[in-house]
């Protein structure tokens, strides 16, 4: 089991967002995650990545309780993540938002860094060519130059992934990859996502959009911060509860 | 078309070699300044601008880090008067009293950077503030040893035997130098480019595994260290200790220099430093017009070259271009 929430619980003042969750990720799995909007996906997201801390309950990683880490050693321990609203190194170039991601594998000593030594240069030499390899994986390498904030939304959705594949994640963290994109973008990213499938990673998706679920491998459904349903894609799109969820009690009748 | 793509390329490998020739330039002219200006009280005001150099030069590095620390010249002040104590009270060597002072800066803003670096923006900047009056707090009321208000004299100099300016010019110039590389390369390495992105977003960065806190507390000791280092030459230099050198006023002074050279660009303060220090000079009979002056320079420049004087150059490349591009036009329709 590489990701195992437990009674994952989180309290805003008097509003639960998300109510005794649970959730696993079994390794070279693809879990989608879905709900309507507002339904605490994203939260989940945040309580596993330590943006937040939770007011309850456990978050196992790879054997390890992170359930109150700060997220930097969830990105050390080897989850990597995108973010819904897509911030990003805006001023930096396409490739020094991944160069610059390239924080942990290889780590530089502050030592080395500063002293420029051999090191230092073999591993900067080994970050450029690796962060020219992704910037290909996500199709975004005749932009490397480009500033970040210049690029269509899509493009910047994918420097995102990109981003999180330079920290070598064992577990990769989409959040709303398919977000704001139009059609052909949309078909664009299903298609990297596809490709990293077949290299073999790990990847939890949160979305609203259904298009999603055929790429995954189990989904999630979750509303008003719990979980209503759990299986395959298929199951889980005739499942009377989801069509309430999304369309309305009315609708599914 | 294609003539313009090559001339283009081998100016940018020129500009490589370049960069370093200009340095170097700088350094030589700015050493055989005092072949050529005579008078003393030019010769300070040089001194005065090298120390300032290396306060809004480490300023700028605590900046980049997407700080806005109101307490810089609190730093220096913390430099400067342990320096000065050292030496007057202890007769602690003035050289070691140097280091001394940078180094308590940089302990203490230590300490304080951890808690610090719970808040971010306004909050931090207002935090900031408050510990620079503390700073000042302190020493008044150790009165007894820091002169209080009246401010603390006799502060011995580095060189005791001449009363010439020339080695201090030359000593303070070589500490300058050496204080701008080191910052130079903490800017353009990893740790520059790690404080360069949490300034843009620190939930980014901290989503590929940079704490944020640990190079945020990195940046504030680094550039402490260099503010206590130059207040400390400050006392050495000009013997007395007044508090209104490092009170909010001249933290403000600081990043005037900042802002108006270019916060974006390393050469930034050394040339914003430069020309708000020499500038009020060659207007002497007005002096005390100095902060109107001043002010209109600052509004000028934000408003005119929002990337500050270090700018200019790109600014009228950009501008020439323009002008050139339109004239070819007109030149096509006939």
């Amino acid at each position: 089991m590489l990701l195992e929430v437990k009674g994952l619980t989180k309290q805003f003042g008097g509003l639960t967002a998300v109510n005794s969750f649970d959730m696993y990720v079994k390794p070279l799995e693809i879990v989608g995650l879905i709900g309507p909007n507002g339904a605490g996906k994203s939260t989940v997201f945040n309580l596993v990545t330590g943006v937040y801390p939770s007011t309850r309950g456990t978050v196992i990683f790879d054997g390890k309780d992170i359930s109150h880490t700060k997220p930097h050693i969830a990105a050390s321990l080897g989850i990597g993540r995108t973010f819904q609203l897509n911030p990003l190194f805006a001023d930096f170039t396409v490739q020094e938002n991944v160069s610059a991601s390239f924080h942990l594998h290889p780590r530089s000593r502050l030592w080395d860094i500063y002293f420029n030594t051999p090191i230092y240069r073999k591993n900067e030499a080994y970050i450029k060519e690796q962060s020219l390899e992704i910037l290909k994986v996500v199709g975004l390498e005749k932009v490397k130059d480009e500033l970040a904030k210049n690029l269509p939304h899509g493009y910047q959705k994918m420097l995102g992934v990109a981003r999180a594949l330079a920290t070598r994640p064992k577990l990769l963290m989409l959040d709303e990859p398919l977000g704001g994109m139009n059609p052909s973008e949309i078909e664009f990213s299903l298609n990297a996502i596809r490709k990293m499938r077949q290299e073999g990673k790990t990847i939890l998706i949160v979305e609203h959009n259904m298009q999603i679920l055929d790429l995954c491998d189990r989904v999630v459904v979750i509303s008003f911060g719990q979980k209503i349903c759990e299986g395959l894609p298929k199951e889980v799109r005739e499942n009377k509860d989801v069509i309430s969820a999304y369309f309305g009690g009315e609708h599914a009748a | 078309m294609i003539e313009n793509q090559i001339t283009a390329s081998s100016s940018g490998r020129n500009r490589n070699l370049l960069k370093p020739v200009v340095y170097l330039g700088v350094i030589i002219i700015v050493a055989l300044l005092p072949l050529f200006v005579k008078s003393p009280y030019m010769i300070h005001i040089f001194i005065m601008t090298l120390i300032y150099i290396i306060a809004a030069a480490s300023l700028r590095t605590i900046t980049i880090s997407g700080q806005m620390p109101l307490a810089h010249a609190a730093f220096m002040g913390i430099g400067g008067y342990t320096a000065a104590m050292l030496a007057k009270w202890l007769g602690v060597s003035p050289w070691l009293c140097l280091i001394a002072g940078a180094l308590l800066a940089m302990i203490i803003s230590g300490f304080i950077g951890f808690p610090f670096a719970r808040l971010r923006t306004i909050y931090y900047t207002m935090v900031s503030l408050f510990f620079g009056t503390a700073v000042l707090s302190v020493i008044f009321t150790m009165g007894k040893w820091t002169g209080s208000y009246s401010g603390l004299t006799g502060v011995p100099g580095l060189f005791s035997m001449s009363s010439s300016k020339i080695p201090y010019f030359y000593v303070i110039l070589g500490i300058c130098i050496v204080c701008l590389f080191a910052l130079w390369r903490f800017e353009n390495c990893r740790i520059g480019l790690s404080w360069k992105a949490i300034s843009q977003s620190y939930m980014v960065a901290s989503s590929v595994g940079i704490n944020e806190v640990w190079y945020r507390v990195m940046a504030l000791v680094v550039g402490s260290f260099f503010a206590g280092l130059a207040g400390a030459l400050y006392a050495h230099y000009n013997f007395t200790l007044s508090y209104t050198t490092f009170n909010l006023g001249a933290t403000l002074w600081l990043f005037m220099y900042v802002l108006v050279g270019g916060l974006n660009s390393f050469a930034g303060p050394i040339l914003g430093t430069a020309i708000l220090f020499i500038i009020p000079e060659m207007f002497r009979d007005l002096k005390s017009y100095v902060p109107f002056v001043s002010a209109v320079i600052l509004l000028g420049v934000v408003y005119a070259m929002p990337q500050g004087l270090v700018g200019l150059p790109q600014l009228i490349r950009s501008w020439y271009k323009h002008k050139e591009r339109t004239g070819k036009g007109a030149v096509d329709a006939t």
